[in-house]
């Protein structure tokens, strides 16, 4: 029914409740893989309460470590684990993944969809598209209507096939058992469910 | 007509699999990244310059 305590954040745009949860997850790994949480972020991650599923179970993980971490601790975390002196412990890019390489050809696939679909970069953002956070971000905009109007469930997935179903995984689970992963380690865990939902999910348009 | 027949099974197995994650995780979702990555000039910076070493590196 009508009853949706989330209300501030969803728009008005009446998006079945199901979709704009995935476009909340979505934003959630968007958010935290871009950039460590501040105290603002780290006091919503702290009052997040899930279910006994393993999706449930990975977003309780997140709000209890996010009780005991502060914005100092999450910083630092972010930082060994995506920036660090030299590099980060991880390289959350999917030509990385899928290659070897950074910048390879699925940046340039990327860019050639990302073209199609009218979305580009910020011009003052640098990093290359195929980050994590950035395919995240782009998916919760496709769902959202954020890039000017909503994309069919088709176009969804065939971003979603073509640039995370052969890495977001296996970078989530990287994610949660990397030496450094704390705070990270649930974020990890709640973006392995989650790819495995959407391909589930998927699966049953067929 | 294609859409409705999916739409349904792909409905009941979303809501259900979604259940684990409250409405909470929508208020979570926090602030849009890109506003974020305006303000925070330094850690762009960082970020740039980490991404511009890898590619230093990565290219041979």
């Amino acid at each position: 029914m009508a009853d949706n305590p989330g209300t501030a954040v969803v728009e008005d745009r009446a998006l079945p409740e199901e979709e704009q949860l995935r476009a909340d997850l979505y934003g959630l790994l968007a958010r935290l893989l871009s950039a460590p949480p501040g105290a603002k972020e780290l006091g919503a991650l702290r009052a997040l309460k899930g279910d006994d599923s393993a999706l449930g179970r990975a977003v309780t993980a997140l709000g209890k470590v996010a009780a005991v971490t502060s914005v100092e601790a999450a910083e630092r975390e972010y930082n060994r684990l995506f920036i660090g002196v030299g590099r980060g412990e991880l390289l959350p890019y999917g030509s990385y993944y899928l290659t070897g390489f950074l910048n390879e050809k699925p940046l340039a696939v990327l860019r050639e969809h990302m073209a199609k679909l009218g979305i580009a970069r910020v011009d003052n953002v640098h990093e290359p598209e195929d980050h994590i956070a950035t395919l995240c971000e782009i998916m919760a905009g496709l769902i959202t209507g954020a890039f000017g109007r909503p994309f069919s469930l088709e176009d969804q997935e065939a971003f979603f096939n073509t640039h995370l179903a052969q890495w977001a995984g296996h970078f989530f689970t990287d994610l949660e058992a990397a030496e450094s992963s704390v705070l990270y380690a649930p974020v990890g865990r709640i973006g392995q469910e989650f790819m495995r939902i959407e391909v589930e999910a998927w699966r049953m348009d067929a | 007509m294609e859409e409705r027949k999916a739409g349904a099974s792909r409905r009941d197995f979303l809501k259900l699999a979604g259940t684990g994650a409250p409405a909470a995780v929508a208020a979570a979702a926090l602030a849009p990244v890109s506003a974020e990555a305006e303000e925070a000039t330094g850690s762009m910076l960082r970020e740039t310059e980490h991404v511009r070493k890898y590619l230093e590196s990565a290219r041979f």
